[in-house]
């Protein structure tokens, strides 16, 4: 190859762009991160007891919060037992399912390269509910004790998932279409079926709305502890395949031909975003709208190259279900909204204001 | 690099659609992949790239079997260019040559390398549209969309390159354009290519050498005048096509025939008297109302020559460039007695040719109709200083009929065969 003196200019500020663009990227991550801090400073000093919050007279100063965080208080007083035992655990547990909603829905967009997949388009969260129903209507509850509702949705969850793969999968092949549409047929049978069990319920069906809408409310340190585990490994999986996932985006046998193997990759992806999201919507239930909108908006700002998109969608899920389930605890002084409506009052609109104004600069189309 | 194909087959379920294809394609060769649609064109391709599962040992890349490749070492050895790419989410341009290098990069972990910019880099210099590197991919015209997927193959750096009808959403400016893109590809970086090809002309004019597929046969692997006879066109695709050579480049090239059509009963017994182009449309008009058609004297190689060839009108021949001759002109004469109405075009009269005027007094006194076009300006081109344009008048006071335009005459002769009925 010939190099003119115009060529090595402008082979060299390209260089250049492509460093200063790495360095800005960078720069996106950090702040990021910083908002993760912020949002998550703002919801330990956020709660009916105050400092923040509709509360009054407020039960913890500022003073007295950012003590115990700091850690000089002995850790045992009532603003330590608040802080540490109830709300930062809540935060974290928060965090983790924002994250991993986030994270696999920007997995399965790649998958079924579509849009508006989320990631309880393979049948999770009816899968999920169903499970959940059927544990609260024969009452296991009460004998077996608090866990047994999030592992009957769990399991039950990754058994529908089975299912629409099954579905979905002609000769070891899976056909991204064919399990889109077997996603959506088995969500409407199981809604139905959630739905019968409900009326059958009877007042025990209270108990089970919060759960439907998606809450927080039960969270503690167990929780967090436990989800912490699929949900970090399915991110770092996720991201580590992030190449694969853009040639996937070009079709299959695009992927094919750039030497990644669409089959095995598809099925890892499906495979570890329905453990992530079986697991969160095990603990919380089905927070709706965080896995469609968080990796839309990411990449109305990042474009569409998942090595970028994959850590900015788990760090703003994160920071997204943190602030919206502040405003849960808050929002109404004495009574507890389901996180699942603050998030899609608040990421609807927002999030069609987004697409309105991405038109003219030409966003996913 | 030799790439070898033996005794592949491939099957759908119960269709066959490869059926014991076996050839070798040197390396730095242009290959035009022919054949009418659903000939296994694609399945070939998508087969060589093992994206369909072939049988084992019957793809070789210098004597190794694909099967026993890795997925990277195959898009290493085989890049592909489809006929549209498309996708609904914003990468721009430079990302999707990027993803060129997938197969180069190691790490899961690591980024892009200085090779990998450096690869990149080239590739869009290569292909011309290094101004597009910033663009969104989905806002790029369709010329410039398949400039940038061939930046990519590039970026693959790899042996062959497989295109799938490269040109079919081009408009002609850009299919040319691709193809010499394709062919300085294959000249200057000695990349071998195969290319499925739709026009038969445009595969003659770059390939070195065709596959002809037909029902997942294959039917002829050459060069492509051997490749593209009338008869192998017939039997492949069901068209009438003449073989021509273009007279600059001497590369064959193809033009579909009228259908054959007989003479119907409503049909006239027609003799032309043309030459030097003036006689194709009206040979063809009479042809295509049911008339049968002669025509005289045409030196061979007049166009007019030709357009009777290809509509399969009967012509009294001189040799090339020459006068006619007493026997040709007689021979004009015969076939002017077996024909009611003689059509005079306004061809241009020369010494050469200024018999087959006498032809037509010849028709009127023997009390044929004669027609004479004149076409919209002069009524022949003469290059008999006037002689000419003087006998066309003594025909028409002997009773010709001088006609403006071509839809006149063949409603005179369609009124005039109702009148005879």
């Amino acid at each position: 190859m010939r190099e003119t003196g115009a060529d090595k200019n402008a082979s060299e500020s390209q260089s250049d762009r492509s460093r200063s663009s790495e360095s800005a990227h960078a720069l996106y991550l950090v702040g990021l991160v910083a908002l993760l801090a912020a949002v998550s400073f703002v919801s330990i000093l956020t709660g009916t007891l105050g400092p923040i919050g509709p509360g009054e007279p407020e039960k913890i100063s500022l003073g007295e919060a950012i003590e115990t965080l700091i850690g000089d208080g002995d850790g045992t007083g009532f603003a330590a037992t608040v802080i540490w035992e109830i709300r930062v655990p809540r935060i974290v547990l928060a965090g983790l399912i924002g994250a991993s909603l986030a994270c696999a829905g920007t997995a399965m967009q790649a998958v079924f390269r579509n849009p508006m997949a989320d990631p309880f388009i393979i049948g999770v969260s009816s899968g999920a509910a169903v499970g959940a129903a059927t544990a609260g209507v024969i009452g296991l509850t009460a004998v077996v004790g608090a866990f047994t509702a999030p592992l009957f949705a769990f399991f039950s969850a990754l058994l529908t998932v089975l299912v629409v793969y099954q579905m979905g999968t002609i000769r070891g092949r899976v056909y991204v279409e064919t399990l889109l549409l077997s996603g959506v047929a088995v969500a409407a049978f199981l809604g139905a079926l959630v739905s019968f069990l409900i009326y059958f319920a009877g007042n025990d069906y209270h108990e089970l709305i919060p759960w439907l809408l998606g809450t927080l409310s039960s969270a503690d340190w167990n929780d967090a502890v436990i989800i912490s585990v699929p949900i970090l490994i399915g991110v770092l999986v996720i991201f580590l395949y992030g190449r694969d996932l853009n040639a996937l985006l070009l079709g299959e046998e695009t992927a094919h031909n750039l030497g990644a193997n669409p089959e095995s990759v598809k099925k890892l992806m499906l495979g570890v975003a329905a453990l992530m999201t079986a697991g969160a919507v095990a603990f919380a239930g089905i927070i709706g709208f965080i896995g469609l909108i968080v990796p839309h908006m990411m990449r109305l700002v990042f474009g569409a190259d998942h090595r970028m998109l994959i850590p900015t969608s788990t760090l703003f899920g994160a920071s997204f279900l943190i602030g919206a389930d502040s405003l849960a605890r808050t929002v109404i002084p004495g009574e507890e909204l389901p996180v699942g409506i603050i998030t899609a009052l608040c990421g609807g609109p927002f999030f069609l204001y987004l697409l309105r104004k991405s038109r003219t600069g030409g966003g996913p189309q | 690099m030799k790439l070898e194909i033996k005794n592949l087959s491939f099957s759908f379920g119960d269709a066959r659609v490869l059926n014991c294809i076996s050839l070798g394609i040197e390396e730095g060769e242009f290959v035009g992949l022919m054949g009418p649609n659903g000939s296994g064109k694609t399945t070939l391709l998508r087969c060589l790239t093992r994206y369909l599962p072939s049988e084992a040992r019957t793809i070789l890349v210098d004597m190794k079997p694909i099967h026993t490749m890795s997925d990277k070492e195959i898009a290493k050895t085989f890049a592909v260019v489809p006929q549209t790419s498309a996708t609904d989410f914003p990468f721009t341009a430079y990302d999707i040559v990027m993803m060129g290098r997938l197969p180069h990069m190691g790490s899961r972990l690591a980024g892009e390398s200085k090779k990998d910019e450096a690869v990149v880099r080239w590739a869009f210099d290569r292909t011309g549209c290094s101004h597009l590197k910033g663009r969104r991919f989905s806002e790029l015209s369709g010329g410039e969309r398949q400039r940038v997927i061939i930046a990519r193959a590039l970026a693959q750096q790899p042996k062959v390159l497989l295109l799938d009808e490269p040109t079919v959403y081009l408009d002609i400016s850009g299919q040319f354009e691709m193809m010499d893109l394709i062919r300085r590809l294959n000249t200057e970086d000695g990349l071998t290519i195969v290319a499925v090809l739709h026009d038969i002309n445009m595969a003659a004019r770059y390939s070195d050498r065709v596959v002809l597929l037909n029902g997942g046969r294959l039917e002829a692997f050459d060069h492509p005048d051997e490749v593209f006879t009338t008869n192998t066109i017939r039997a492949v695709y069901g068209v009438d096509v003449a073989v021509r050579k273009d007279p600059l480049t001497h590369d064959v090239f193809v033009m579909p025939r009228s259908p054959i059509v007989l003479a119907t009963k409503r049909g006239r017994r027609i003799h032309v008297l043309c030459g030097g182009g003036s006689g194709g449309p009206i040979m063809r008009a009479l042809v295509d109302s049911g008339h049968s058609v002669s025509v005289g004297v045409l030196n061979v190689l007049d166009s007019d020559y030709e357009s009777a060839t290809d509509l399969r009108v009967p012509i009294i021949a001189e040799v090339p460039f020459a006068q006619i001759s007493d026997d040709m002109h007689a021979e004009n004469l015969r076939c002017i007695d077996e024909t009611p109405i003689v059509v005079v075009t306004p061809f241009p009269v020369g010494p050469g040719n200024f018999k087959n005027l006498e032809a037509a007094m010849y028709a009127l006194k023997a009390g044929k109709r004669v027609y004479i076009l004149t076409g919209s300006g002069e009524s022949s081109i003469d290059f008999v200083g006037g002689k000419a344009n003087a006998y066309l008048c003594d025909l028409a006071d002997a009773g010709a009929v001088k006609i403006r335009n071509l839809d006149d005459m063949m409603q005179l002769i369609a009124h005039e065969e109702t009148a005879n009925r």
